[in-house]
């Protein structure tokens, strides 16, 4: 199964991301994280520890420091996984697949957006979760370019800017064909959940409020590991719940139909 | 094949940067025209102006100098070098000739040009967007650009979604440009703004990228090379410009902040976000930056980064941002627009501190 995670910047995508990954992996399952943000931090919402995350070398930075070059040949998905995947708690693997540091990065420009798409349409999702946290915005979205057999995750605070994000991004994922659409609405109150669920017509979830995140994040450790029966950690319980009911055939683990 | 008085051909990069190179020096020439025909206190202001969009010019054309894919340009770059060398003769003689006290009066009335950066739900546009209205309130002619690609400038400034796009005759498409389109020739920077531009709450001037997401699919790659051309070109005496760039490190990376003479970093309350700003000050060094705390409560300062406003967390301005309204004008007076109120003084106090120390060219 793939799972593209989407929203405006700060509306939790890589709180609700890093949660997710861990129930599910708490449930058995393998994971796939993907950061696919230039600015990558969805480490720390898995519970790596601060210095990995602000000095992980990404799977471009690696491959231009190794002096690989614009116009070589790509190595595989699979094969940069295991090159350049680092274990998460709870099992999870985690990639960045690049990291924007200096005016002169070149080929991040045009590299970081096709990195996603290969990794997230590339990487096989049979037998396991592949779940990439894209870069705030709708352009990440456009790249990765999901379809039918994807779910899309598109994440909401209850602010206009994020719910008209959120709607644009539903448009998007259902005009490439994805059936299974969760709005998320996250640091929500039951009306914030209505209100999202009507602005993207889709089904929607609440993530609510919880001081136990926002600690977490002024902490920089990831909210699971402070507290994971907190609030918020259980409305994403229900999250990892909704994602396995939407694909039962592949929750058990069976293989996924050709793409 | 420059032999046999044949036309030259070019590619469409080299007729692109043809073309950039005229619109600048005709957007010079109408800097230029200003400067000469202003008179009392506005000649000072129109001279100053010249000569710091000249510095910025002569910046950025050292690099297509050096470039080597345009080597075929080379008698074209040097003559633009020469006219804009001789421009800044022009310049600096008319600035030096003025006495102090007409100079530092010119420089505080010469615009800020800001580009705000940081990471996503930091507070970009809610600083930008209040900025901006608040220059504005103190009779000051200011131009925002919102140059993210999801709607949120608008919100902050209290227009929601009101379309404030460059219509299409703004807009040509061009082979050569990134994106494949570009300001439309004939067009230049300040007719574009004052043409294009929305007018908003307390007179601000705006403009918007295109958004993902909008039935026509297109529009926002279309927009942003124009947009970036006007803000790059965009020199009017006594006009304040600020950009509201998109989340993270990819548009500082391409340099969206170029037009700029000061870089906002906006900064939440988050370790992630403070990580975030750590990695974007190399990314637009070269530039001097300030750091704005958002959302303060009582934190100690994130290690590294002191911040010269700290915006306090405010349930007003949250409730506002809520509604999709200005928080200028769901809660005037709050603590955070008393703090915008700040960086406002900061932003306009900073000007005379620096024409206190530092001698025009």
């Amino acid at each position: 199964m793939r799972i593209a995670v989407t929203g405006k910047g700060g509306a939790g995508k890589s709180t609700v991301a890093g949660a997710l990954a861990r129930h599910l992996a708490g449930r058995g399952h393998t994971v796939v994280a993907v950061d696919a943000d230039p600015n990558p931090n969805l480490g720390l919402c898995l519970g790596l520890p601060q210095d990995a995350v602000e000095h992980m070398e990404p799977i471009l930075n690696a491959l231009l420091a190794s002096g690989h070059t614009h116009n070589d040949p790509r190595p595989d998905p699979e094969e940069l996984l295991a090159r350049y995947g680092m274990e998460a708690p709870g099992g999870i693997v985690v990639v960045a697949t690049g990291k924007i540091e200096r005016p002169s990065n070149a080929c991040l420009c045009c590299g970081s957006h096709n990195t996603t798409r290969e990794f997230f349409g590339g990487l096989a999702a049979d037998g396991r979760i592949v779940l990439a946290d894209l870069e705030a915005g709708l352009n990440d979205l456009l790249w990765a370019r999901p379809g039918p057999d994807d779910v899309v995750l598109a994440i909401a605070e209850p602010s206009a800017k994020a719910v008209e994000v959120a709607r644009r991004a539903v448009n998007i994922a259902q005009g490439m064909g994805v059936e299974r659409i969760l709005g998320v609405a996250n640091r929500a109150s039951d009306g914030d959940v209505a209100q999202l669920a009507e602005a993207l017509g889709v089904e929607v979830l609440g993530v609510a409020e919880d001081p136990a995140v926002e600690k977490a994040d002024e902490q920089g450790v990831a909210p699971f590991d402070l507290d994971d029966t907190s609030p918020a950690m259980a409305d994403i319980a229900r999250v990892a719940d909704w994602v396995l009911a939407s694909a039962p055939a592949e929750a058990q683990a069976a293989p996924a139909p050709p793409r | 094949m420059p032999d046999g008085g044949q036309p030259v051909e070019r590619t469409a990069r080299e007729e692109a940067v043809l073309a950039t190179l005229d619109r600048q020096a005709a957007a010079i020439a109408h800097l230029r025209e200003l400067a000469e025909r202003a008179t009392g206190d506005d000649r000072a202001l129109a001279w100053v102006s010249l000569a710091a969009q000249l510095d910025r010019a002569v910046r950025d054309h050292q690099p297509l100098l050096r470039a080597r894919r345009l080597e075929a340009l080379a008698p074209d770059l040097a003559a633009h070098q020469s006219l804009l060398e001789r421009h800044v003769g022009a310049a600096r003689a008319a600035v030096t000739a003025l006495d102090a006290d007409a100079r530092r009066a010119a420089e505080r009335r010469h615009g800020r040009r800001i580009a705000v950066i940081g990471k996503g739900g930091a507070g970009k546009s809610m600083i930008s967007a209040t900025v901006a209205r608040l220059l504005a309130r103190q009779g000051r002619n200011v131009f925002l650009a919102d140059l993210d690609s999801s709607h949120g400038t608008g919100f902050s400034l209290g227009i929601g979604t009101t379309f404030a796009e460059l219509p299409p005759e703004a807009l040509e498409e061009h082979g050569g440009s990134s994106y494949g389109w570009r300001l439309a020739s004939g067009l230049l920077p300040h007719q574009a703004v004052h043409r294009h531009a929305v007018t908003g709450p307390d007179g601000v001037r705006f403009l918007t990228l295109g958004k993902i997401g909008d039935p026509a699919e297109q529009r926002a790659r279309r927009s942003v090379v124009a947009l970036r051309q006007i803000l790059g070109g965009f020199a009017e005496p006594g006009w304040d410009v600020i950009g509201d760039l998109e989340a993270g490190p990819t548009t500082p990376f391409e340099r969206y902040h170029s037009f700029a003479d000061l870089v906002v970093v906006v900064v939440g309350p988050a370790w992630r976000s403070a990580l975030t700003a750590r990695r974007l000050l190399p990314i637009v060094a070269g530039t001097p930056t300030i750091i704005v705390t958002n959302r303060f409560r009582d934190e100690p300062d994130h290690p590294g980064l002191v911040p010269e406003v700290r915006v306090p967390f405010d349930p007003a301005v949250a409730e506002a941002e809520r509604a999709g309204r200005a928080p200028l004008d769901e809660a005037p007076g709050s603590p955070a627009m008393v703090a915008c109120e700040q960086l406002v003084e900061l932003l306009t106090g900073e000007q005379d501190r620096q024409s206190d120390r530092e001698v025009v060219p």
